[in-house]
């Protein structure tokens, strides 16, 4: 056979893709994202965990219970204000799907602020217990109690630098699939916060409360 | 359980050989595998089993690995089948033998571990109900020693564990710092000793002699000296034991420990008996230190050690804790 | 400075001043042949800012070997001083009591040892391979995300390189690769060591866990046309049910690590004994990680087996659904077994039981896998040329391991010798058959990367000193096992224990060897390899879609993306007489541009670690907040793709069609351009 009929029999036997274009940005890029998310579920969990161990008698080492701890109010208050700046997101994505600039900018303005208000008051909360005394460092369910807020508060903290870079980002060069695609994986990350917070909500604060 | 007998059997003659190639004295060193008490026994027993069983799937599977090298090496008998890459026959043998295996490997290992539980081991029930009061021994790992508390005689021993023949020990354990690994290997398996929290562990030894008992969970530059002499002797030896302990004179209080579980490497050995031990002096480690007390690590200790067992020395020598 | 001063340089270590000026001449040798040849553009350009998944695959494989070598030699120096220390009439040097190395000293060496092994020499190894090999198999031009990739190697770099860093300026942990707590928390271990430790440590659970997202996005959404699931080459296999372990557990790890971490630093009471903390949380998040992370290594080594063992058969591995259903059974068991690391822990009888039982059953998938390669010899014609010998071993040490592995399983067992030498023999006998594996698979797939085979004669040699010294050092390690020896001493105060440790320091000497005759093996190839050359399809009998293309491969991997027809792709084709790679016109090839950001980034990194380690706040600040920056500003780049044009492609196939030798400044055939003579 010569080399030339031997291309042709590759030829018709399909051998090589040779209308391949590259693959699918925007899904390889969201994919590799929900098992980024995947990563960050299984420290929640692990961390969540932790709270499950650390959150007996014996671990509060004579000092506060969990009731004396928590405080219902500024968890109820935390809790609006995420589920505001989620929804708030959500209509970011509608902007998105409108290709409205604007409207997206200003969304996540909104979600932005939402955010900051969850943040303001996870301070002034930590802020009474350490004024309370209460810190960290007094027990072992202090630590994972803690420990738990403020890695889920740290998440809040990195989402909304986020967002103004999307902001800035949707500004300069509008819906590239580079930015399509952070928005879309940032509304993945800004949901499972709020998910997590229901999480934290359900066993810190309010079997905190009961406890 | 014929099998299991038989296996035994030839086993138990199989690991001489080793010792033979190494030593050709009946002692060849090779601990865990002369027992010389009940739950070690047991232990052994259920050990021998288990390899066992497994050899017999092993050695096989080995040979079957040479024989189809050999047979279908380039240029050897075997015929050449390219193609041949399925059979549900051999794929169901395949998954069957180690199903099998692990499923009667399995039930071994339960029996074996309720027999030998710690707590509860049911092997000496079943064998002793009629071996009297068991000896209550409370073991306390410091760094790096061990303190051996015998609570109804109130005395205690550094070092060195005393204990009657036949009669079940009941051992309660905890440490004041990090967590040690309370091992004779002669007697009884490990035990993690845990500070802030008390184990328990029950034995009973069979033969009188010396047995030597070691730390094993790593805890620190002391670890290497940590091992301990167990003597297992007669009831009136040990009787006289334990009235020697009382007339020593030295006394050890809740205060004086607090001396005593200072960092101390044993080198060279580190005995002492105490006559007069606080009444629930376990008890107050294990709260203490759930309290939080710690005896802390000197930053350099570990780097000049020489200096630092030259002092350690001397406030030993400087009086009762 | 924090903690940071002169004094922390031990320079009244003759040992370690002897390896400083090892260190500095080696430092001063690279430096130098690099200038000397001009090729600091060249490394800049082609390496240190490559996000081309062969080359990063490489530089993996090259921090593993040198990982390997530091560990070999803490390795030589632990049994050395087991040696000596024998007895309390055995002498001391160096201001040891016993043998030559203080308690101190010797904890570290140990757990740098243990450390380095499983994390900075076994894991780069196996994610370099898995790079390299996992795209071209499934005819990918790249990894999913190719600029991550880079990312996780300079994280696992800098992990590594902040343990060497511990060597001259303060000291490293000295209690066990896996950290105890309390004995790590601050009032037990209060040095900077286990800061070391924790952060190198961490780094490198951070680079693993990106580069498993990668991988695992890279099977499942970049594979040729045609390669459906029950396609894939079982290597690739192998790969996505490790990763999809270490995606799963290391975030655990990193949990773990971190409480550690806030208890050191903030004085939290996550593991101490008292105040409420819990120190069994530490076991159970350590080995929630630690058990998953020995299938994470062994199941790409079982991988490499599957490919070796049917190429150097001549025949269809046997059995590959069944080989897969069982990689993801182990991936899926190894989850539920942990436990069985502390066995020992006063667990209630049911516990232990349930922890036993499920760790048996891992037994079941493994066993199964031995039975497949032995099948698929069966009916075969076996070639034993150096990758297939190193399989072979494997195969061997597996049958072994497994054997005391279920040794350990059976929880009466374990409680005889859970801390003593028994489990150190077991696990080493796995981690040599990850080790052989390894060189098996560097034999086997080396040639695709280079274009030119290893030679075999120094390679036989190295292999057979492997094997004398494996049986040398652990026959009598399980012996000791048997006679009660328990782990991590410095000294030996069971003399009974003397003549063992001795015989296994002489079957250190074939180590020795060993490692003299790797290097032999190294730069007899390297001379000889214009000799040695090869073509697409190295070994005459390979089986799977890499040795399609070109060796050394092509930057684009592939000129046109194949299209897959069967399990066996390129068997396929040879059988159909469909071999010819060279077909129809070509194209411009879109591939991800070089960047630095990847390697700045990671030596920010080894500075964030550094600083946190000896408490130097402003340095942790700064590094931090740069990290940050540097990441939003890499944000903003758009533009970060290269196009090789269809004339560049067409140009380099030519030159590989005409049997031009590519030269080894264009270590993976890069083509570049260059103007004709
Ligand atoms: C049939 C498969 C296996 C079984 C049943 C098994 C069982 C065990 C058990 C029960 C232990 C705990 C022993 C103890 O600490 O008391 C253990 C330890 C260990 N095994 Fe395995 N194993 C198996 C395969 C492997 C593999 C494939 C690897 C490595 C790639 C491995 C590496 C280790 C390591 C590193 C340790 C000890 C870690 C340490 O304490 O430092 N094992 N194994
Ligand atoms: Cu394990």
């Amino acid at each position: 056979m010569s080399v030339m009929s031997r291309s042709e029999n590759a030829r018709s036997l399909g051998l090589w893709d040779r209308d391949h274009e590259g693959h699918d940005v925007i899904g390889t890029r969201t994919f590799g994202f929900w098992l980024y998310m995947l990563t960050d579920a299984m420290v929640y969990a692990a961390l969540f965990a932790t709270f499950g161990v650390l959150s007996h008698v014996v671990n509060l080492a004579g000092g506060p219970s969990p009731a004396a701890v928590v405080h219902p109010v500024y968890a109820y208050g935390e809790t609006v204000a995420l589920f505001v700046s989620v929804l708030a997101y959500g209509g970011a994505m509608v902007a998105l799907k409108a290709g409205n600039k604007a409207a997206l900018i200003g969304a996540l303005g909104a979600a932005m602020v939402a955010g900051g208000v969850f943040l303001g008051l996870a301070y002034s909360d930590i802020e009474r217990l350490f004024h309370a005394g209460i810190v960290p460092q007094a027990s072992g369910y202090l630590s994972i109690f803690f420990g738990l807020i403020l890695y889920h508060a740290l998440h809040i903290l990195v989402g909304m630098v986020w967002m103004l870079v999307m902001i800035v980002q949707v500004m300069t060069r509008g819906f590239t699939s580079n930015v399509v695609y952070r928005l879309i994986n940032l509304r993945l990350f800004w949901h499972f916060q709020a998910v997590i917070w229901v999480f934290v909500f359900t066993f810190v604060y309010l079997q905190g409360t009961v406890l | 359980m014929v099998i299991g007998q038989t296996v035994k059997k030839w086993l138990r003659f199989t690991y001489g050989i080793p010792m033979l190639f190494l030593n050709g004295c009946a002692h060849s060193g090779l601990l865990l595998l002369e027992p010389r008490g009940l739950l070690s026994d047991t232990a052994v027993h259920y050990f021998t089993l288990d390899v066992g069983i497994m050899l017999l799937i092993i050695v096989p599977t080995a040979l079957l690995a040479i024989w189809a090298m050999w047979r279908y090496r380039r240029g050897g008998r075997g015929a050449y089948r390219p193609d041949w890459s399925h059979s549900g026959r051999i794929e169901l043998v395949v998954w069957g033998i180690p199903l099998v295996t692990v499923a009667v490997l399995s039930y071994l290992s339960i029996k074996a571990i309720y027999e030998l539980n710690p707590y509860n081991p049911t092997i000496l029930a079943r064998t002793h109900k009629a071996a009297g009061r068991p000896l209550r021994v409370d073991v306390i790992a410091t760094d790096w020693r061990w303190l051996f508390i015998y609570p109804r005689q109130h005395i205690a021993s550094v070092n060195e564990l005393v204990v009657p023949v036949h009669r079940p020990i009941r051992f309660r354990l905890t440490s004041t710092s990090v967590v040690n690994d309370f091992l004779i290997p002669q007697l009884v398996g490990m035990i993690d000793v845990m500070p802030g929290m008390r184990v328990k562990e029950a034995m009973v030894v069979n033969k009188p002699g010396h047995y030597l008992g070691f730390s094993a969970d790593y805890s620190g530059a002391g670890l290497s000296w940590m091992h301990f002499d167990t003597h297992a002797v007669s009831v009136a030896q040990f009787r006289r034991f334990v009235a020697a302990a009382r007339s020593s004179g030295r006394g050890l209080t809740d205060t004086g420990f607090n001396r005593f579980a200072r960092p101390f490497i044993a080198v060279g050995g580190a005995r002492q008996v105490f006559g007069r031990v606080q009444q629930g002096l376990f008890g107050h480690v294990v709260r203490e230190v759930m309290r939080g007390k710690v005896w802390r690590t000197p930053m350099d200790m570990t780097e000049n050690m020489v200096r630092y067992m030259k002092q350690q020395r001397a406030e030993q020598n400087a009086g009762e804790y | 400075m924090g903690r940071l001063s002169l004094r922390q340089i031990p320079y009244q270590n003759p040992i370690l001043v002897g390896t400083f000026v090892f260190a500095l001449i080696l430092g001063a040798a690279i430096v130098g042949l690099v200038t000397y040849h001009k090729r600091w553009g060249v490394l800049w350009r082609e390496w240190l800012t490559t996000v081309d998944h062969k080359k990063i695959g490489v530089m993996y494989c090259l921090i593993g070997l040198v990982m390997l070598f530091r560990g070999f030699i803490d390795a030589l120096m632990i049994r050395t001083q087991q040696a000596i220390a024998v007895g309390p009439h055995s002498p001391g040097y160096l201001g040891a009591l016993h043998g030559y190395l203080t308690p101190f000293h010797a904890g570290q060496i140990f757990t740098a040892h243990g450390l380095i092994m499983v994390v900075f020499a076994a894991t780069p190894l196996l994610v370099g391979l898995m790079n390299i090999i996992v795209p071209l198999q499934i005819g990918a031009r790249d990894m999913a995300y190719p600029y991550l990739n880079a990312l996780g190697l300079w994280l696992t770099a800098a992990g590594a390189a902040l343990v060497m860093v511990s060597l001259f300026i303060g000291n490293f942990a000295h209690g066990g690769w896996y950290g105890f707590v309390p004995y790590f928390e601050l009032p037990y271990s209060p040095g900077v060591g286990v800061d070391y430790w924790l952060w190198a440590f961490q780094l490198s659970v951070l680079g693993t866990t990106l580069g498993s997202i990668n991988l695992i996005a890279t099977i499942v959404k970049m594979r040729a046309p045609g390669m459906t699931w029950m396609r894939m080459p079982i290597f690739t296999w192998a790969s996505l049910s490790a990763n999809l372990i270490a995606l799963t557990t290391f975030p655990v790890l990193m949990v773990c690590l971190a409480l550690l971490a806030s208890d050191r630093y903030f004085g939290t009471h996550f593991y101490t004994a008292g105040m409420g903390g819990n120190l069994m949380l530490y076991n159970d998040l350590f080995w929630v990680w630690g058990h998953p992370e020995v299938y994470f290594l062994i199941l790409p080594a079982f991988g490499m087996m599957s490919e070796i063992v049917p190429t150097f058969s001549e025949k269809t591995l046997f059995g590959y659904a069944t080989m897969v259903i069982a990689s993801f059974a182990i991936g899926g068991v190894s989850w539920g077994v942990w436990l069985h690391h502390f066995f020992t822990m006063a667990a209630a009888p049911s516990v232990n039981s349930f922890y036993s039982v499920t760790t048996m059953l891992v037994g079941i998938p493994t066993g199964v896998k031995v039975f497949n390669w032995i099948f698929t010899m069966y009916r075969g014609r076996v070639r034993f040329e150096l990758p297939m010998m190193w399989a072979v071993l494997s195969l061997f040490l597996l049958l072994v391991g497994g054997l005391t592995g279920m040794m350990n399983a059976f929880a009466t067992n374990d409680y005889m010798w859970h801390n003593g030498v028994f489990v150190v023999a077991h696990f080493h006998l796995m981690v040599l058959l990850i080790a052989a594996s390894i060189f098996g698979s560097v034999e086997y797939w080396f040639p695709k990367v280079f274009g030119f085979k290893l030679e075999a004669r120094w390679g036989k040699a190295f292999f057979w000193c492997i094997v004398l010294g494996t049986g040398w050092v652990f026959i009598p390690m399980f012996l000791l096992g048997f006679a009660g020896m328990t782990r991590r001493l410095d000294y030996i105060p069971y003399t009974q224990w003397g003549p063992y440790l001795r015989v296994m320091l002489v079957g250190m000497g074939f180590y020795i060897l060993a490692v003299a005759f790797f290097f032999m093996h190294l730069y007899v190839s390297l001379r000889d390899r214009a000799k040695n050359r090869v073509g697409a399809d190295a070994w005459g009998t390979s089986r799977s879609l890499e040795w399609m293309t070109h060796s050394p491969v092509p930057a684009y991997n592939f000129a046109f993306v194949p299209q897959v027809h069967a399990r066996d792709e390129w068997a396929w084709r040879k059988e159909q007489g469909v071999a010819d790679l060279k077909s129809g016109p070509y194209r411009d090839i879109h591939m991800p541009g070089n960047t630095g950001v990847p390697f700045v980034l990671g030596a920010l990194a080894l500075a964030l670690a550094f600083a946190l380690t000896w408490r130097i706040w402003w340095l942790s600040g700064l590094a931090l907040a740069l990290c940050v920056a540097v990441v939003i500003v890499r944000a903003f780049a758009e533009d970060t793709d290269t196009v090789i044009s269809a004339q560049d492609v067409e140009r380099a196939e030519r030159r590989y069609h005409d049997g031009e030798v590519v030269p080894m400044e264009e270590p993976m055939g890069r083509p570049t351009p260059r103007p004709a003579t």
